[in-house]
């Protein structure tokens, strides 16, 4: 069953880096694209490299030789072992994406703290005592609130 | 001439991919060059030396399909001289409907050091297959002979002969300075898409005149070792051929690779789709598996096959290599090792065979068999 873990505050991870972290025993990569998140499973489906410490770069595309073109820059993540590439925005490997795909996960970023349905904060912690649930809501020197960002796997 | 060969029955149509035919003496190709070249040739001939000086069977050639009464030379190889012998041992005694002329002074033409001599000899030879092979029966076919180091008198030769209907394919020797997906030889190609002409390959002239030396490793000591680098000729060409980007730029081209057998295939297949994937990004063109486009647009033949301990090794190789998409029949007529149709792949299903020994063949070279086109 789905369940959302708060991660980190959003703007721990700035447009164009990441953060890997430990969520409920998995090692996950969430990746700020353009102020948009996203996070993908830190093993490769290839051999179970720590994918998300890859290079994060483009779609190379190119009609004939000698033509390169980039595109979707920065929403490529290339593995550190063997340059398969994945699209950050959906985990589809490019070269066969139906085929072959890391798992994603989605991201949301909200300024409350997360209160299951049906359960306070509490019982999330006593699902998974190793993540500590609690109120975010922060309120920043100047009175603004500061986003939280959660991962739901 | 003997004819003492008796017929044997035979179940499939059959297409024959790699039947050597020649001259018999340099002199025969006289009438078809200038004064100049035809002194030259007669006194130097190629002026390479294939690096091949050793051969199998009687001077390369199978003992047991020698004339007597017209014994070869021993200055022109493993090569069929007699047109009628030809037909009577080949076409008639195994039922072949087709045969591809695939000659090979163009292997030794492309090495020489004089571009220009080198395309006059395949002219010479082209003219002389015409009228003294093609003209003699139609169910042979040429892979008509270029000079592959010297693109625009290939083109011009395509431009002059390719529309011949029986000239379905242009022949490259596997020896090169650079491999066949350069630019280089695109012009070739283009002509070869526009006269809708495949391009057949076959060794000769590897590590002769300006070609490197056959091997990273300079030059093997016996013919045994040759033999053993054919696929190492063809796996250049190979990713060349996907990775320049040639098929996305012809997507018509069809490639024929002859007497190199096939066993080696599969392993490069895998190494190049698995690199694919990590490598994309360097060759963006290459848009899909290296292996699609080997299977849509190569054909090996399929002598001289392998032959493993366990015979069902084969059928494992085959299957991993597509074959019965990839492959095409093939004798290597006359040589000491050719294959005897009746003896080649029996243990496989119908329909795998009919492709093999027909179809593939008639698909990459664009043939109609002579009894369709009479029932037509």
């Amino acid at each position: 069953m789905a369940k959302k873990y708060e991660v980190c505050y959003a703007d721990e991870i700035p447009v164009g880096s990441r953060k890997i972290v430990d969520i409920a025993g998995r090692s996950v990569g969430i990746f700020n694209v353009e102020e948009s998140y996203f996070a993908v499973r830190n093993s490769c489906p290839h051999k179970g490299a720590p994918l998300c410490k890859g290079i994060v770069d483009g779609y190379v595309k190119g009609d004939k030789p000698g033509e390169f073109e980039f595109e979707r820059d920065g929403e490529i993540l290339r593995c550190p072992w063997h340059g398969w590439e994945f699209d950050l925005k959906t985990g589809e490997s490019v070269f066969n994406p139906h085929k072959v795909w890391v798992r994603s996960y989605p991201v949301s970023v909200e300024s409350k703290a997360l209160v299951p349905e049906g359960a306070g904060a509490e019982a999330a912690v006593d699902e998974d005592p190793a993540i500590e649930t609690y109120q975010v809501t922060v309120e920043t020197a100047k009175g603004e609130v500061r986003p939280m960002l959660y991962v739901t796997l | 001439m003997n004819t003492a060969v008796s017929a044997k029955p035979r179940k499939f149509t059959i297409v024959d991919t790699d039947v050597h035919h020649n001259y018999k003496n340099k002199s025969d190709l006289f009438p078809y060059m200038s004064k100049f070249n035809a002194e030259r040739f007669a006194e130097y001939g190629y002026g390479v030396q294939a690096s091949t000086a050793f051969n199998g069977g009687k001077l390369g050639r199978r003992i047991d399909i020698i004339d007597p009464e017209n014994p070869p030379p021993s200055d022109i190889g493993p090569v069929a001289y007699d047109v009628e012998d030809t037909k009577a041992r080949l076409l008639d005694n195994y039922g072949i409907e087709l045969a591809l002329l695939t000659g090979g002074p163009g292997q030794l033409a492309s090495a020489m050091l004089d571009a220009d001599f080198g395309s006059a000899i395949c002219r010479a030879f082209n003219d002389f297959s015409v009228e003294k092979w093609l003209e003699k029966d139609s169910r042979f076919r040429l892979a008509l002979h270029v000079n592959s180091q010297d693109p625009a008198g290939a083109v011009e030769e395509i431009k002059r002969l390719g529309s011949h209907p029986a000239v379905c394919a242009v022949m490259f020797g596997c020896g090169a300075p650079r491999p066949f997906g350069n630019r280089f030889y695109h012009p070739i190609y283009e002509a070869c898409v526009e006269n809708g002409l495949a391009l057949a390959m076959h060794f000769g002239g590897e590590g002769a005149g300006l070609n490197p030396p056959p091997s990273a490793a300079g030059y093997p000591s016996y013919y045994i070792e040759h033999r053993q680098l054919r696929p190492s000729f063809y796996m250049v060409h190979v990713s060349s051929f996907v990775f320049e980007g040639v098929f996305d730029k012809f997507p018509s081209l069809k490639v024929g690779m002859l007497e190199g057998g096939f066993a080696w295939l599969a392993p490069l297949l895998w190494k190049m789709d698995l690199d694919w994937k990590g490598l994309r990004r360097q060759t963006p063109w290459v848009d899909r598996l290296p292996s699609e486009y080997v299977k849509e647009h190569i054909r090996f033949a399929t002598q001289p096959m392998e032959e493993p301990d366990n015979p069902e090794a084969l059928k494992h190789i085959i299957d991993w290599i597509d074959g019965g998409r990839t492959l095409m029949f093939a004798t290597d007529y006359p040589h000491w090792d050719w294959d005897d149709p009746t003896m080649t792949l029996t243990g496989f299903p119908d329909d795998m065979r009919r492709r093999i020994f027909s179809q593939n063949a008639l698909d990459t070279f664009g043939l109609t068999l002579p009894s369709m086109s009479q029932a037509a």
